[in-house]
C-alpha cells in the first residue's frame, strides 16, 4: 500500500511531532477538554484567551491593562510560558503543541498537493506584523472585536460541531464563524504545509516568533542553525519547510528566524547534516584549520543562526550587507498595512 | 418602666449575648396575644395561617428592637383587622441613623425603581402584603420577587462573619461607645462590610429566573418610552439571557471570576442599581450616547471614554446572530430549514463540490501518472522567490520541449531546442558542475542525483522537465513575461530577506 509505504517514509522527529499535536489536540479541544476544564472552562476563550489582554486601546491606563491581564488570568500565564519556551527552545509550542495551526497543518498534509495554494513565497514577515499592528491597535479603535477571527474560537467549535454539540454548529452558522470557517479552509487545509494562518494572522505566532529571534543570538538558545560550507544547495530542505522560513539565497540555506517555527522538518530532511536544532557552538567559528591542496578545511561548523545577505566579493572586501529580515521593511509594511485595513474597513463601518 | 426593669434584668444576668435578650419589650402589648401558641386565622384564601410571635425569636432576629407597631401602622386598637396589618416598606423606617439622625426610607429606592422598566411591578401594599398574592400573571417584579426572603448571613459567610464579630467590640467599639449603638447596630453594619451578599453570579442569576424563560419573555409586553406604545417583545429581548451568555462578560462569571460584568452592572451602573431603563431611553445606562461612560466605570474599561474609542461601544453585548437556530428542536421542518444558514451556505458549497468532483475526474483521466504534483496557485513564484531559481527557469521554459508532463519512463526530448532566444545553456551547464543538485529538488530526482552526480547528460534530461508544465504546458511565451518580472519583486522586498 501506498500510504501505509508513505507514513513509513515520514521521518522519526515529524512522528513524534504529530504525535504530540494530536495529544494536545485531544487534551485541549473538545469533546475532552481535558486541560481547560481543569480550569473550568471547555473550550479556549475566557479566561483562557490568549489573544486579547495585549490589544491597546486609545487613552489606556495600565490599570486597564490590569484589567485585562486579570480577566484572561490563565491565558496571560500560557503566553508567559510560551514565550519563555521560545527563547530557550525556539517554537516549540507553535510546531509541537499548538492543537489549532496543528490540525490544519495535519488535515493540509493529507491533502494531495494539487489542490493547494501556494502562500510560503509571499513576503510573510511583512504581512505578518502588518496584521499585527493592525489586530493590536486599529482593530480595538475600530471597535472590530478581536475574536472576530480569531481560529482559536472556530477549531474548538467545529470539532464541537462534528460531535454533534448544538453551540459548535450555532457557531459555525453565523457570519463570524462562516468567515472563519474560509480563512481556516483557505488558509489552513487548501494552504501548502497547511501553516498559512500561522504565518500571517496569528497574533501568538508573530509575538513568538519576535521572541524567537531576539534570542536566536543568545548563546542557550535552541534554534535551527545552518552550517553554510556543508550546504550543497539541493534546497530539499527550503522546500519542505512548512512555514517557508528557510530560502535560498545564492545557492545557500539561510533560516529566518522570525518565521521559524523549530519543527525539524528540515534537520530530518537534510542529507548532508548541514542543518542541526543545536545551540550555539563554544568553538571559535569559521577558523579554517588548515589548507591542505588549497581546500580550507572547516573541521568543526559554525552553526549560525541569523544569517546575513551573503559575502559579495565584489563589494569591499566581502563586508556583510546586511540583515536577513530588514527591520525597516517590516516597520514600513506594519504602518503600510495597518493605514490601508483601516481604510478598508472603515469604509464598511 | 418595664424597659427599665429589664435592663435591670439583664444586667444581673450579666449575659453577653444581645442576641437572646429581649432589648426592649412590648410597648403597645401585642405580644400579650401574638405570644400564645397556636393563635392563628383563615385568610380569604382559606389557607390558614399563624399568628404566634415567639418572643426570643423575634427578639433576636433584625427588628428585634423595633416595637411592633412602627411597621404594622394602621392597627390603633384591639381587636384589629387583618387588612389594617399591611406594611409598607418604602414608607420612612424606625432605625435613625446615628451620624446624621436621620430616619432610613426606602423612599430614595421606591423613586429610582419608578423610573425603570421595572415600574409597575411597585405598588402600595403588594410590597408587605399577603405573599400568596404575589400574582405569577404580573409582568413586572414585586420588591419580593427579588429580594427575597433569605437568611440574614448567607452559610458561606457565617464562619466569616463569627470570627469578625469577635473584633467588632474592639475595633467599632474604640469610636462607636454605648452599648445601644454597638447593640442595635454593631451586627447589621458587620454583616455589610463582611461582603456583599450576592457575588455576581447569583445577581444574574437572580435576572436570569425570569429573563432566561424565553417562553415567558416571548408574553411581555414592551413599552416605547417615548410613545409609550405597547408592542409585543423583539427576539433580541426574549434571548438577551442567551446572547448575554454568548459573551465575555457572561462567561467570566459563568467561570467564577471577578471580571465579567453583571447584568446590573452595566444595566443599572449607577445609584442603588434599581434604574433599569430601556436602551431607548435617553437617560438610560444603556442608550448608546451613555456607553462610553457606562463601559468606562472604574475597574471596568476605562479607556472607553477617551477620545478615539468611539467604536469600543459598537460591540454588541447582545448578538442574537449568535443564536442562529431557532427551531433548534425541530431541525427537519421546513420552515425550520428555510430559516437555517447551513441551507442557503450549502449552495454554494455544493458548487464547490462539484467543481471539486469535476476536476478530481479531469486530473484522473489526464494526469494519473504525473510524477510531479504542484500546488495550483502560487508554485511558479515559490521555485523562483524561495528557492532562487531566477534565469535558470527562464532558460528551461525556454527550451521549447512540449511534452507537458513528466512520466515515469523520462523520455528523451522529441524535439532538440530550436533557436533559444538568449544563449543561456553554457551558464546552466556552469551552475550544474558548480553545485551537486541546482535544479532538482524531488527526492526522487535528488536520489537519481545522488547515485550518479556527475552525469550531464542525465540532469539534462530532468532539467529540461520543466516544472509547471501541467499548468502553463499551452502558453509557455506569456509566462515568460510574468516570469521577467518576478526576479525584479524578489530583490526589492524579499531578497533583503533573502
Amino acid at each position: 500500500m501506498q500510504v501505509i509505504e508513505n507514513i513509513k517514509a515520514i521521518p522519526k522527529m515529524q512522528k513524534f511531532r504529530y504525535a504530540m499535536i494530536l495529544l494536545a489536540s485531544m487534551s485541549l479541544l473538545g469533546p475532552l477538554a481535558f486541560l481547560p476544564q481543569l480550569v473550568g472552562s471547555d473550550d479556549l476563550c475566557g479566561s483562557l484567551c490568549m489573544r486579547r489582554f495585549y490589544l491597546y486601546f486609545p487613552g489606556m491606563t495600565w490599570e486597564d491593562f490590569f484589567v485585562h491581564v486579570n480577566a484572561a488570568s490563565i491565558g496571560v500565564m500560557a503566553f508567559s510560558l510560551i514565550m519563555i519556551t521560545t527563547l530557550f527552545f525556539g517554537r516549540i509550542w507553535c510546531g509541537y503543541l499548538c492543537p489549532v495551526g496543528g490540525l490544519a497543518e495535519l488535515s493540509s498534509r493529507m491533502l494531495n498537493d494539487r489542490w493547494k495554494i501556494e502562500f510560503r513565497s509571499l513576503p510573510q514577515v511583512q504581512i505578518r506584523y502588518g496584521y499585527f499592528g493592525f489586530f493590536l491597535v486599529a482593530m480595538p479603535a475600530l471597535g472590530i472585536s478581536a475574536c472576530s477571527l480569531c481560529n482559536f474560537i472556530t477549531i474548538p467549535r467545529l470539532i464541537e460541531a462534528m460531535s454533534g454539540e448544538y453551540r459548535g454548529m450555532v457557531f459555525l452558522v453565523s457570519s463570524v464563524g462562516l468567515v472563519n470557517l474560509g480563512l481556516l479552509l483557505l488558509l489552513g487545509v487548501f494552504a501548502s504545509k497547511g501553516r498559512a494562518y500561522c504565518q500571517f494572522m496569528c497574533p501568538i505566532g508573530a509575538a513568538d516568533g519576535l521572541v524567537n529571534r531576539l534570542g536566536a543570538k543568545m548563546p542557550f538558545a535552541r534554534r535551527i542553525r545552518v552550517a553554510k560550507e556543508r550546504c550543497t544547495g539541493c534546497n530539499i530542505c527550503a522546500r519542505n519547510c512548512m512555514c517557508g522560513a528557510i530560502k535560498m539565497v545564492d545557492k545557500v540555506a539561510t533560516v529566518d528566524q522570525v518565521s521559524c517555527m523549530s519543527c525539524h522538518e528540515c534537520v530530518d530532511v537534510c542529507d548532508w547534516n548541514a542543518l542541526a536544532w543545536t545551540t550555539r557552538p563554544n568553538h571559535k567559528v569559521n577558523e579554517p584549520k588548515r589548507i591542505k591542496k588549497n581546500t580550507e578545511i572547516f573541521p568543526l561548523p559554525d552553526w549560525q543562526a541569523v544569517h546575513f545577505n551573503p559575502v559579495k566579493p565584489e563589494a569591499e572586501g566581502g563586508i556583510e550587507t546586511g540583515p536577513a529580515i530588514s527591520l525597516l521593511s517590516v516597520f514600513n509594511a506594519m504602518i503600510f498595512l495597518t493605514v490601508v485595513s483601516i481604510i478598508i474597513v472603515g469604509s464598511f463601518l | 418602666m418595664s424597659r427599665f426593669l429589664l435592663l435591670i434584668v439583664l444586667l444581673v444576668l450579666g449575659s453577653g449575648q444581645v442576641s437572646a435578650n429581649p432589648r426592649y419589650s412590648d410597648p403597645d402589648g401585642c405580644l400579650s396575644c401574638h405570644a400564645y401558641e397556636g393563635l392563628s386565622f383563615i385568610d380569604e384564601h382559606g389557607v390558614l395561617r399563624s399568628a404566634t410571635i415567639d418572643r426570643n425569636h423575634y427578639a433576636s432576629s433584625l427588628h428585634g428592637s423595633v416595637p411592633c407597631k412602627d411597621c404594622h401602622r394602621e392597627v390603633v386598637d384591639y381587636p384589629h383587622k387583618v387588612e389594617n396589618t399591611e406594611v409598607d416598606c418604602s414608607e420612612s423606617c424606625h432605625i435613625e441613623e446615628p451620624s446624621e439622625g436621620v430616619k432610613y426610607s426606602h423612599d430614595v429606592i421606591h423613586e429610582e425603581m419608578d423610573k425603570s422598566v421595572h415600574a409597575g411591578g411597585w405598588y402600595k401594599g403588594l410590597t408587605g402584603g399577603n405573599r400568596l398574592e404575589e400574582i405569577e400573571t404580573e409582568q413586572d417584579p414585586s420588591c419580593r420577587r427579588c429580594h427575597s426572603n433569605t437568611l440574614y448571613i448567607a452559610e458561606t459567610q457565617l464562619a466569616n462573619f463569627k470570627k469578625e464579630f469577635d473584633h467588632a467590640e474592639t475595633e467599632c467599639g474604640n469610636c462607636h461607645q454605648g452599648k445601644a449603638w454597638m447593640g442595635q447596630f454593631g451586627g447589621h453594619i458587620l454583616r455589610r462590610l463582611v461582603g456583599r451578599r450576592w457575588n455576581n453570579q447569583e445577581n444574574n442569576q437572580m435576572c436570569i429566573d425570569c429573563h432566561g424563560d424565553a417562553k415567558k419573555m416571548r408574553d411581555v409586553e414592551q413599552e416605547d418610552p417615548k410613545t409609550l406604545e405597547k408592542h409585543p417583545p423583539s427576539d433580541r429581548f426574549v434571548h438577551s439571557a442567551d446572547s448575554y451568555a454568548k459573551t465575555l462578560h457572561g462567561r467570566l462569571i459563568v467561570d467564577g471570576s471577578a471580571y465579567g460584568a453583571s447584568c446590573i452592572d452595566c444595566h443599572a451602573p449607577e445609584g442603588w442599581k434599581h434604574e433599569i431603563r430601556s436602551y431607548l431611553d435617553s437617560e438610560s445606562a444603556s442608550h448608546p450616547d451613555k456607553l462610553p461612560e457606562t463601559c468606562g466605570q472604574s475597574n471596568c474599561h476605562g479607556y472607553a471614554k477617551k477620545p478615539g474609542n468611539e467604536g469600543f461601544t459598537l460591540t454588541d453585548m447582545h448578538d442574537v446572530s449568535l443564536l442562529g437556530l431557532t427551531y433548534m428542536d425541530k431541525p427537519f421542518e421546513v420552515k425550520a430549514v428555510r430559516a437555517s444558514k447551513w441551507f442557503w451556505s450549502s449552495w454554494p458549497l455544493l458548487l464547490i463540490a462539484l467543481v471539486f468532483a469535476v476536476s478530481s475526474l479531469v486530473w484522473w483521466l489526464r494526469f494519473r501518472d504525473t510524477k510531479k504534483i504542484v500546488p495550483i496557485v502560487g508554485a511558479d513564484r515559490f521555485e523562483s522567490v524561495i528557492i532562487g531559481r531566477k534565469g535558470k527557469a527562464k532558460a528551461e521554459r525556454k527550451a521549447p520541449e512540449k511534452k507537458p508532463v513528466v512520466k515515469k519512463v523520462v523520455k528523451p526530448a522529441a524535439k532538440a531546442p530550436i533557436e533559444p532566444k538568449e544563449p543561456v545553456m553554457p551558464d546552466a551547464v556552469a551552475d550544474n558542475k558548480e553545485s551537486l543538485a541546482p535544479t532538482v529538488a524531488e527526492v526522487t530526482e535528488k536520489q537519481v542525483m545522488q547515485k550518479e552526480p556527475m552525469l550531464p547528460a542525465e540532469s539534462e534530461k530532468l532539467k529540461s522537465a520543466p516544472i509547471e508544465a501541467i499548468i502553463e504546458k499551452e502558453k509557455p511565451i506569456e509566462i515568460d513575461k510574468t516570469e521577467a518580472e518576478l526576479p525584479k519583486v524578489d530583490n526589492d522586498s524579499n531578497n533583503k530577506g533573502a
